[in-house]
C-alpha cells in the first residue's frame, strides 16, 4: 500500500506527459484523487492502538552501504500523509481550473512533488528520507522559477532570482543533513555492518559527543526549511515569488517535513543532545513566535502575512515538539495538520483575492462582503481557525502544545502564549482588511466561482470536522508519540549523570557512552518529566 | 427524558437556529429567518424549563448532573470530554440568558426589519446564545474556554455587523483582542489547575481543590488571579474595560443583549462557578472584590459626564457589573447571581429603550440633541422610566432589593468590608444621578426637532445617516440601518419584548424580599454548599436598615439629578465650567484608552516597524545574502573554467589524458 | 615490418587531429579532425592485431569505423542545422553552455 501511494503520483504525472494539453489537469486532479483515496484507506485500515509501524515495505537496495528502500506508516506520519494529500488534490485542482502555460510540465512537477513529499514522509531508512527530503526541492526550484511571480517592479527580486536564493539556502542545510546522515550511520556502525535503518539505528545509538555535533546538523536543515527565526530570510522573497496553488501546499506541507524530521530523526536517534539542547531550540521556537507575529502584523502584502503567521505557527511546533512530553508532540503533530489545513485554503483565497483585485497589497482591499458573502464566510471560518480560536481543532492543538510546554518548562509557556494574542490581532486584520471597511474605488468585488467552492469548501468542511473531533488525529497519533517520548525521557536520566558525572565529557566512543549508561541508576528511580505530584 | 438531555437540546436549538439562517440566507423570507431564530431561543428556553423541572424532582443537594457526548481531545493524560455539567447555578443562567434573549430575538425582529443584513443578524445572534449557553453549561474547563471564545467571536462579530463602518471594525477588532487576553488568562489558569489537580473536570477539580490547596498557597492565587484575567476581559473591569464603551458601535439589540444582559456577565459567573477555588484564596477573592468596586466607581463617575447615549448606559453598566462582582467575591453568591438576574432584566430594557429612541432621532446618540421624549413616545418613555427606577434602585423595584442584598452581605461581614458598604452606596448615589440625568435630558424638557416632528405628523425623522465619531456618510449598502426606523410604539414584536421586561424590571425583586420570601437564593444555595462563607447571613433586621438606606439615597440621587437638570438647566454647564479639568478627566474616560495605548499598542508597533525595516534588512537578509553570495562566489570560480570555447574543452581533455598517461607510465617504470 | 613504424604513422595522425582541433575553428574541420584521430586510432588497433596474430583487434576496428559513421552522420546533421539557422560556422562563437 505503501508503495502505491508513494508511486501513483509519478506515474499519473508520467503519463500525462503524453495526454493532450486540455486533458492534462483533469487528469493530474485524478491522480491526486487516486492518491487521497489511498491515503484515506490507510487511515481507515490503521490500527490506532499499536504504535509500531504498518504498511511496511523494506526491500535492499544498496546493499554494500546498507541503504534499504524501506518505507513505513505510523501515527508520526500517518496524518501528514493524509494531509498532503489532501492539500495537492486541493491544490492541483485550484490549478486545474484555470490554464498554465505549458501544463503539461506544471501538473509534472506538481506530481513528482507530491511523490517526493510523500516519500520523505515515508521513508524509513534514514538516507533514503535525505534523499526524498532533498528531491523536494527539485520539482519546486521549476514550479517557482518558471511559474512564478517577477518582483523586479515593485523592487524585489525576480521569480528566477528569489528560487535560486531558496534553493541554495535550504540545500545547504539539506547537505549539512546529508553528511550527519552518514557520519550517524559509521559511527553508530563503529566498524561493523553499515545500516541506515532508523530503527536498527536507534537500537544501535551513539555517543554524546558525536550527537552533538549530527544534532546541529540535522537541526540547522531542518530549521531553515520550517522556517525557523534568523533562518527565514528566504521565505519572504520566495514566497512572494510562488505561484499560488505551488505555494498552498509548500506552506502547507513542505515546511511540516522539517518539524515530522526532528520527532523521527532527531528525537529518537540523538535523545542525549535533544535533551541537552532542549532549551536552545527553545528559545529559538519562542524567537519564531514573538517575531513570526510581530511581521505578521506590520506586513500589507497578504502573502507575507501568511508567511510570517507560518513562522509564529511552526515556532509552536517546534515548542511542543521540545517540550519533550507526550502532550506536547502530540500537540505539535496535530497542530502540523491543523496549519495545513488552515495555510492551503488562505493561499487559495489569497489568489481568488488576487484574480478580483489584482493586488496583493492588504491597504488597496476591502469591503468584499458585501458581494461576496460566501467567499467571507468561507474566509472568516480560515481567519478563525489561524487565529486558534478555542473550538477549532488548532486550538486543542495550541492547547496541548502550551500545556506540554507548561508542565515541563513554565517560564518559555508564559511567553509562548503571548503569540496567541498576537495571531488573533494579525488574523482579524487580514481578514478585515480585505473583506470589510470601505470598498476601494473601482474595486471588483464578486462571490467565489463553482469551481473555486469546490476548492475551497471541502478544505473549510475539513477544518469543521476536526474541530468537531480532534480526537480522530490525537488517538492515533499518541502511540506511536509515547513510544517517541520514552526514548527521550529514558536516556534524559543518563544524560543528567554524565553531566554531573567526574567523566570528562569528550567525544565519546560508542563504548565509553555505552558504559556510562549502563553505570546510571535503574529506570524506575528516573524523574519522569510531567508527572502529577 | 433526564435533566442533561434537556440541557444537550437546550444547546442544540440555538445551534440549529443559527445554522440554519446562515444556510437559508438566499432562500429563506426576512420574517421567515427571523420567526425561526426567535422561536429556536424559546424552545431552548422551554428546553431550559424542562431541565429545571427535572432537577427539581431531585433532593436538592442532588441536583448536579454531568454528561457528555465524546472524547473531544484525551490522550497524554489530558481527559477533556464534550461534556456539559448541569446543576442549579447552571441551570439559573440558562433561564436567564434564555428568556432574556428570546424577548430581545423578539424586540430584534422589529427593530430590525430595513436592515439588509437580517439574516446574518439572526444568524449571529442565535450563534452567541448558543455559545453563551456553551460557556454556562461547560462540564469541564477547556469548554467553558471555547463557549468563552465563542461568545467573544459572537460579540466581534456582532460590534462590526455594519462592517463598512470603520469605526465599528476598530471595535469589533479591539474588543476581540482584549478578550482574547482574557482567554490566556483563563487557558494559563486551566493549565495551572491541571498541573497541581491532574484534571480539567469541574467535577474532579472542584472536589480535589480543598484536599490538595491549603488557604492562600500561592498556585491557587495565581489559579484564582489568572481566572480572573479572564473573568475581567470579559466582563469589562479596570483594566481590561476599555473594549466595551466602543462595543456601542454594534446595533442596539446587541448592546442590549450581549454588552448588557448576558455576555459581560460571564466574568461574575464564572467567580460564583468557581467559588471553591475562590474560597481557598481569600486574597485573589479580596483583590477582585476591590477591582470591583473601582470599577464600580469609576464607571459611575464617567457616565455622569457621557453624552452618547448608548454609551452612558454601557458605563452603567460596567458600574453594575463591579457590584455582581463585589458580591460574588465577597461570598454573597446567591444575592451577586440575584442582581445579575435583575440586572438582565432592566439593562436589556434600557437599551431596548435607548434603541427605540435613536431609530426616532434617526440614528442620532448625542443627548445633548435630544429632549421631550415624554410627549412624543408614551409607550418608551414609561417602560424607560421603569428600567431607570429599576437601576437606580428605587425603593420595591427589582434593583433595589438585589443591590442592597450585596451591600447588607457586606456589612454582616464586617471589618474591612464596611468600605464596600459605604463606598457602594456612594455608587448607588452616582447611579441614581446619572440615570436620572438621561431620563430627564431625554424624555423631560422641550421636544428637540425629531420629538415634535413625531408628535406633528406621526412619522419618524429621517436624515442621511452619519458616522456620530467621524461625521462621513454611512454605507447603507450593508444594510445601515436601513430606509425605515422602526421604534416601539410602530412595533407590536418590540412592544410585547419591553413590556415584558418593564413589568420584570418593577416587579422581578420580589421574589427576594428580605424576611418574606428567598426564592433564588434557596434555589442556589445548595451550589454553593462547601466554603464557609456561604453561611454568613445578614440579619433581617439588617437587610431591612439596609434596604432603607438604600431607598432614601436613591430618592436623593433623584433629587440631586432633578436639582441638576431639571430646575436649572443652564447648572450643568457652570458646573462643567467651573471644575473643567474633572470633566475633561471624566470625559476622557479616565484617560485608559491614552494609556493603553502607550503602553502596549504603540511598542508592540514600533518594534514591528524596527524588526522589519532594520532587523529583517540586515541581520536575517544578510544572512541569506552572505550565503548565497559565499555559493555564488565560489561557483563563480568553478564557471570561469566552463568558457564554452570547445577547443578549451578538449585541451583540458587531452591534457588530462596526457597527463593521466605520463603518470602511469612513469609509475611503470 | 617493424611494430614501430605503424605507431609513430598513427601517433602522428593523432597528433594532427589534436592539433586540428585544438586551433581550427570550422566544425566541419573538427570533425574531420575527429575522423583522424579516430583512424589513428584504427591503425593501431589493426597494427597490434597484426603483432599479437589475434584477429580481435580488427573487430574493434571495425566497431570503431561504425560508430564514427553514426558520429559523422550525428555531427553534419548538426552543422546542417546551424547552417539552417544562420548561425556562424564557428564553434568559438556558438557558446551557449558558457557557465
Amino acid at each position: 500500500m505503501s508503495n502505491v501511494l508513494l508511486w501513483a503520483p509519478l506515474a499519473f504525472g508520467l503519463v500525462g506527459l503524453s495526454l493532450p494539453r486540455r486533458a492534462v489537469g483533469p487528469w493530474a486532479v485524478l491522480g491526486t484523487l487516486v492518491t487521497l483515496g489511498v491515503a484515506i484507506a490507510m487511515v481507515v485500515g490503521f490500527d490506532s492502538g499499536d504504535s509500531a509501524l504498518q504498511y511496511v515495505e523494506n526491500t535492499p537496495w544498496i546493499s554494500g552501504l546498507g541503504v534499504d528502500y524501506s518505507l513505513g506508516v505510523d501515527g508520526l506520519n500517518l496524518f501528514l500523509i493524509l494531509l498532503t494529500a489532501v492539500l495537492w488534490t486541493g491544490g492541483v485542482a485550484f490549478a486545474a481550473f484555470r490554464d498554465y502555460e505549458r501544463p503539461k510540465t506544471f501538473f509534472f512537477a506538481m506530481l513528482v512533488a507530491e511523490t517526493a513529499t510523500l516519500g520523505s514522509f515515508l521513508a524509513q531508512d534514514l538516507l533514503l528520507f535525505v534523499l526524498f527530503f532533498d528531491f523536494m526541492l527539485v520539482p519546486f526550484y521549476f514550479l517557482f522559477g518558471a511559474w512564478g511571480h517577477d518582483r523586479s517592479g515593485e523592487g524585489g527580486p525576480t521569480a528566477a532570482g528569489a528560487t535560486l536564493k531558496m534553493i541554495i539556502y535550504t540545500l545547504i542545510g539539506s547537505l549539512l543533513m546529508l553528511v550527519a546522515a552518514i557520519a550517524t550511520a559509521i559511527i553508530a556502525a563503529d566498524g561493523g555492518h553499515i545500516t541506515f535503518s532508523i530503527q536498527a539505528l536507534q537500537e544501535q545509538g551513539i555517543g554524546l559527543g558525536s550527537q552533538r555535533w549530527i544534532f546541529w546538523f540535522f537541526a540547522a536543515a531542518f530549521l531553515v526549511k520550517m522556517p525557523a527565526f534568523l533562518l527565514h530570510g528566504w521565505m519572504p522573497d520566495a514566497y512572494r515569488a510562488a505561484p499560488l496553488p505551488a505555494l498552498a501546499v509548500f506552506s502547507g506541507v513542505l515546511a511540516k517535513v522539517g518539524a515530522y524530521g526532528f520527532l523521527r530523526i532527531v528525537l529518537p536517534l540523538f535523545p542525549d543532545a535533544t535533551v541537552e539542547f532542549q532549551e536552545v531550540l527553545l528559545v529559538i521556537a519562542l524567537a519564531s513566535i514573538l517575531y513570526g507575529s510581530v511581521m505578521a502584523f506590520t506586513q500589507t502584502n497578504v502573502r507575507l502575512i501568511a508567511g510570517y503567521s507560518s513562522v509564529a505557527q511552526l515556532g509552536f511546533i517546534t515548542a511542543g515538539i521540545f517540550a519533550l512530553r507526550a502532550d506536547g508532540s502530540d500537540g505539535a503533530i496535530l497542530q502540523m495538520v491543523n496549519h495545513g489545513l488552515v495555510v492551503a485554503p488562505l493561499f487559495v483565497i489569497v489568489a481568488i483575492l488576487l484574480e478580483r483585485t489584482g493586488t496583493e497589497d492588504i491597504r488597496a482591499m476591502g469591503g468584499m462582503a458585501l458581494r461576496a458573502p460566501v467567499l467571507a464566510a468561507l474566509f472568516l471560518i480560515v481567519a478563525l481557525a489561524t487565529l486558534a480560536m478555542p473550538g477549532s481543532s488548532n486550538f486543542v492543538g495550541e492547547f496541548y502544545i502550551l500545556n506540554g510546554l507548561f508542565q515541563a518548562k513554565i517560564v518559555f509557556a508564559f511567553i509562548a502564549i503571548s503569540g496567541v494574542a498576537m495571531s488573533a490581532y494579525y488574523a482579524l486584520r487580514l481578514y478585515q482588511g480585505t473583506m470589510h471597511n470601505r470598498q476601494p474605488e473601482g474595486l471588483l468585488s464578486r462571490e467565489i466561482g463553482l469551481r473555486d467552492a469546490l476548492v475551497l469548501a471541502p478544505l473549510v468542511i475539513c477544518i469543521l470536522a476536526l474541530s468537531l473531533y480532534p480526537q480522530l488525529i490525537l488517538k492515533r497519533t499518541n502511540p506511536s508519540v509515547e513510544r517517541t517520548m520514552a526514548k527521550v525521557t529514558r536516556e534524559a536520566a543518563p544524560e543528567s549523570k554524565l553531566a554531573e558525572g567526574s567523566t570528562p565529557i569528550g567525544p565519546l566512543t560508542v563504548q565509553e557512552a555505552r558504559e556510562i549508561i549502563q553505570s546510571a541508576p535503574a529506570p524506575e528511580s528516573r524523574p519522569v518529566v510531567g508527572e502529577n505530584p | 427524558m433526564t435533566a442533561t438531555a434537556w440541557a444537550w437540546l437546550v444547546l442544540l436549538f440555538p445551534l440549529l437556529g443559527s445554522i440554519v439562517i446562515a444556510l437559508g440566507y438566499r432562500a429563506l423570507p426576512q420574517k421567515v429567518a427571523g420567526m425561526i431564530g426567535t422561536a429556536a431561543i424559546a424552545l431552548s428556553f422551554a428546553c431550559g424549563v424542562a431541565a429545571l423541572l427535572s432537577l427539581l424532582g431531585d433532593e436538592p443537594e442532588a441536583r448536579h448532573h454531568a454528561s457528555s457526548l465524546w472524547d473531544y481531545a484525551s490522550v497524554a493524560g489530558l481527559d477533556i470530554k464534550l461534556g456539559i455539567y448541569l446543576d442549579q447555578l447552571s441551570i439559573f443562567m440558562v433561564l436567564v440568558v434564555t428568556g432574556v434573549s428570546t424577548l430581545i430575538h423578539l424586540y430584534s425582529y422589529g427593530y430590525m426589519q430595513s436592515d439588509a443584513g437580517y439574516h446574518r443578524f439572526f444568524s449571529y445572534l442565535n450563534f452567541f446564545v448558543f455559545s453563551m449557553l456553551l460557556l454556562v453549561l461547560a462540564g469541564n474547563f477547556v469548554l467553558l474556554i471555547v463557549g468563552w471564545a465563542f461568545v467573544g467571536f459572537a460579540s466581534y462579530a456582532l460590534i462590526s455587523f455594519w462592517y463598512r463602518r470603520e469605526t465599528a471594525t476598530r471595535a469589533g477588532l479591539k474588543a476581540f483582542v482584549i478578550n482574547v487576553v482574557g482567554d490566556i488568562g483563563l487557558v494559563l489558569a486551566a493549565f495551572l489547575i491541571f498541573r497541581e489537580l491532574g484534571s480539567f473536570d469541574y467535577g474532579t477539580v472542584f472536589e480535589k481543590a480543598p484536599q490538595v490547596f491549603s488557604t492562600n498557597e500561592w498556585t491557587i492565587t495565581a489559579i484564582c488571579l489568572l481566572l480572573l484575567v479572564g473573568a475581567f476581559a470579559k466582563s469589562a473591569q479596570l483594566p481590561l474595560h476599555t473594549w466595551l464603551p466602543d462595543a456601542m458601535e454594534g446595533p442596539t439589540p446587541v448592546s442590549s443583549l450581549i454588552h448588557a444582559a448576558t455576555m459581560v456577565t460571564a466574568g461574575v459567573y464564572l467567580i460564583a462557578r468557581t467559588h471553591v477555588l475562590f474560597a481557598l484564596a481569600p486574597t485573589a477573592a479580596d483583590i477582585a472584590a476591590f477591582i470591583g468596586l473601582a470599577t464600580l466607581l469609576v464607571a459611575a463617575t464617567i457616565a455622569l459626564v457621557m453624552t452618547d447615549l448608548k454609551r452612558a448606559i454601557a458605563y452603567s453598566t460596567m458600574s453594575q457589573i463591579g457590584y455582581m462582582v463585589v458580591g460574588v467575591s465577597i461570598g454573597a453568591y446567591g444575592a451577586g447571581m440575584f442582581h445579575l438576574m435583575t440586572h438582565a432584566f432592566f439593562k436589556a430594557l434600557l437599551f431596548m429603550a435607548a434603541g427605540s429612541i435613536i431609530a426616532a432621532m434617526a440614528n442620532e446618540q448625542n443627548i445633548d440633541r435630544m429632549g421631550g421624549f415624554a410627549k412624543a413616545m408614551r409607550f418608551t418613555s414609561v417602560t424607560m422610566l421603569c428600567g431607570g427606577l429599576a437601576l437606580a434602585a428605587f425603593p420595591l423595584t427589582s434593583g433595589f432589593f438585589s443591590k442592597d442584598e450585596i451591600l447588607a452581605y457586606a456589612g454582616a461581614r464586617g471589618g474591612m468590608y464596611l468600605i464596600f458598604v459605604v463606598l457602594g452606596y456612594l455608587g448607588a448615589f452616582l447611579t441614581a444621578i446619572y440615570t436620572f440625568r438621561l431620563i430627564f435630558r431625554v424624555l423631560g424638557g422641550e421636544p428637540c426637532a425629531e420629538a415634535r416632528e413625531l408628535i406633528e405628523t406621526g412619522h419618524v425623522h429621517h436624515a442621511e445617516p452619519r458616522n456620530p465619531a467621524t461625521n462621513e456618510l454611512e454605507d447603507t449598502d450593508v444594510g445601515f440601518p436601513g430606509p425605515e426606523h422602526h421604534i416601539a410604539e410602530t412595533s407590536a414584536p418590540m412592544r410585547i419584548a419591553m413590556g415584558v421586561l418593564a413589568f420584570l424590571a418593577l416587579v422581578g425583586g420580589l421574589v427576594q424580599v428580605p424576611g418574606v420570601d428567598n426564592v433564588v437564593a434557596d434555589f442556589l444555595d445548595p451550589a454553593f454548599e462547601g466554603p464557609v462563607l456561604a453561611h454568613v447571613h445578614p440579619s433581617i433586621e439588617w437587610d431591612w436598615i439596609g434596604l432603607a438606606i438604600g431607598g432614601a439615597i436613591s430618592l436623593l440621587g433623584i433629587w440631586a439629578a432633578h436639582w441638576l437638570y431639571v430646575a436649572n438647566p443652564e447648572r450643568p454647564r457652570a458646573l462643567e465650567a467651573r471644575f473643567q479639568g474633572v470633566h475633561d478627566f471624566l470625559f476622557r474616560k479616565w484617560y485608559f484608552d491614552e494609556l493603553i495605548d502607550v503602553l502596549v499598542v504603540r511598542p508592540a508597533l514600533a518594534i514591528g516597524r524596527f524588526a522589519n525595516r532594520v532587523f529583517e534588512r540586515l541581520v536575517v537578509d544578510g544572512l541569506v545574502t552572505g550565503t548565497e553570495g559565499t555559493v555564488r562566489g565560489t561557483s563563480g570560480v568553478v564557471r570561469a573554467v566552463q568558457n564554452g570555447f570547445v577547443r578549451s574543452y578538449a585541451l583540458l581533455l587531452i591534457a588530462g589524458f596526457a597527463g593521466l598517461a605520463l603518470y602511469f607510465l612513469l609509475s611503470s617504470s | 615490418m617493424n611494430i614501430e613504424w605503424y605507431i609513430v604513422l598513427s601517433s602522428l595522425l593523432f597528433a594532427t587531429g589534436v592539433l586540428g582541433i585544438l586551433i581550427r575553428r570550422s566544425p566541419m574541420v573538427i570533425l574531420l579532425c575527429l575522423e583522424l584521430m579516430l583512424n589513428a586510432g584504427n591503425l593501431a588497433l589493426v597494427a597490434f592485431s597484426r603483432m599479437v596474430g589475434n584477429e580481435q583487434g580488427q573487430v574493434f576496428a571495425v566497431i570503431v569505423m561504425v560508430i564514427a559513421a553514426c558520429e559523422v552522420v550525428v555531427g553534419l546533421g548538426l552543422i546542417v542545422a546551424i547552417f539552417r539557422r544562420r548561425l556562424p560556422l564557428n564553434v568559438d562563437d556558438l557558446r551557449e553552455l558558457r557557465g
